[in-house]
């Protein structure tokens, strides 16, 4: 019974075994490959395979030069901000007041005098 | 292996005559294979150029040169994938569009070992390339690596980078496929002959 179902199982799809139909694809197969023969590279295969590895790289090496730029910028104002940051938190800079007292001595120097006489006119009138 | 293993170390150190000898002995080689997969003469050297563009920058990454050319095969195999993916271009014939000669080509090609002139070459390309391309990509490029282009079971287990037993399943059920293909073609009634019996 297994050796009849297995007999059963080596035909495909009609009355040709599966062994011959495979035999016959890889022939076919075969002279397919005999009938695609390697192509000879043209003239020009290697120098235009230079030139685009040397065009890849150039490209390569103008991000990198950029990329390094754009590091070293980063680097530049990372450090002038943490200078400017040192110099701002500097102790003498700093008012020890509390906030009225800083507002009072900013607003000091550029407050005018209330014109009391003037007003005093006016309630004579 | 078509050149030395200490020509292929060369190459990694950054040696260009070196790795010019590689793409040499190569070059025919996997532009035949690149032909075979792609169907498209015109763009074979393209991509081939392609594939050893990709070898060059990726050369130092190769560990041992005992797997350089499956490892050229993978890189070939994967530059035909992306080119066909970038083009969206299939074969465009299908086994149902064969005409009777093809597929009587395709049996009498099957049947005799005589020397194939060119009209008959022609012929078969163009079955196989059908049949082909009645199946799925992937099953097509790997019937094709295996069954045409003679790479072994173990050599195609690194390019896919899967066991053999996995590979075995694949390659059977591309095999089915393939065989249902060109069974259905074969079987098919002639034209002439329906037209025989309508007259």
């Amino acid at each position: 019974m297994f050796d009849r179902a297995k007999q059963d199982d080596r035909f495909v799809a009609g009355n040709v075994p599966t062994d011959e139909a495979s035999a016959q694809l890889e022939r076919l197969f075969h002279a397919y490959r005999e009938a695609c023969p390697d192509p000879e590279p043209g003239v020009h295969f290697m120098p235009e395979l230079w030139a685009k590895i040397e065009a890849r790289e150039s490209s390569t090496n103008l991000f990198g030069r950029m990329a390094k730029a754009l590091v070293t910028a980063a680097l530049a104002a990372s450090m002038i901000l943490g200078f400017l940051l040192s110099t701002a938190s500097q102790p003498g800079s700093t008012y020890n007041g509390t906030y009225l007292d800083a507002l009072m001595a900013d607003h000091a120097s550029g407050l005018e005098p209330l014109n009391i006489e003037r007003i005093s006119e006016l309630e004579q009138q | 292996m078509l050149v030395e293993f200490e020509l292929i170390q060369k190459a990694q150190q950054g040696d260009a005559s070196a790795f010019s000898q590689v793409v040499t002995a190569y070059r025919r080689r996997i532009l035949g294979t690149i032909s075979r997969l792609i169907g498209r003469p015109e763009d074979v050297e393209d991509v081939g150029q392609e594939v050893f563009m990709r070898l060059y920058f990726s050369l130092g990454q190769l560990r041992t040169p005992e797997v350089f050319e499956p490892w050229l095969y993978r890189l070939t195999v994967n530059a035909c994938y992306d080119y066909l993916r970038k083009s969206k271009r299939r074969l465009e014939s299908r086994m149902a569009d064969l005409s009777d000669q093809q597929v009587m080509m395709a049996d009498a090609v099957a049947g005799s070992k005589a020397q194939l002139d060119e009209t008959e070459k022609h012929r078969v390309r163009d079955t196989v390339n059908g049949m082909l391309a009645a199946v799925s990509e992937e099953d097509r490029i790997l019937l094709t690596m295996k069954e045409v282009e003679g790479l072994s079971l173990k050599e195609l287990e690194t390019i896919y980078g899967v066991n053999e037993n996995a590979l075995k399943v694949r390659l059977f059920r591309a095999r089915q496929r393939v065989l249902k293909k060109l069974k259905g073609v074969t079987e098919a009634p002639l034209p002439s002959a329906k037209s025989d019996k309508a007259g």
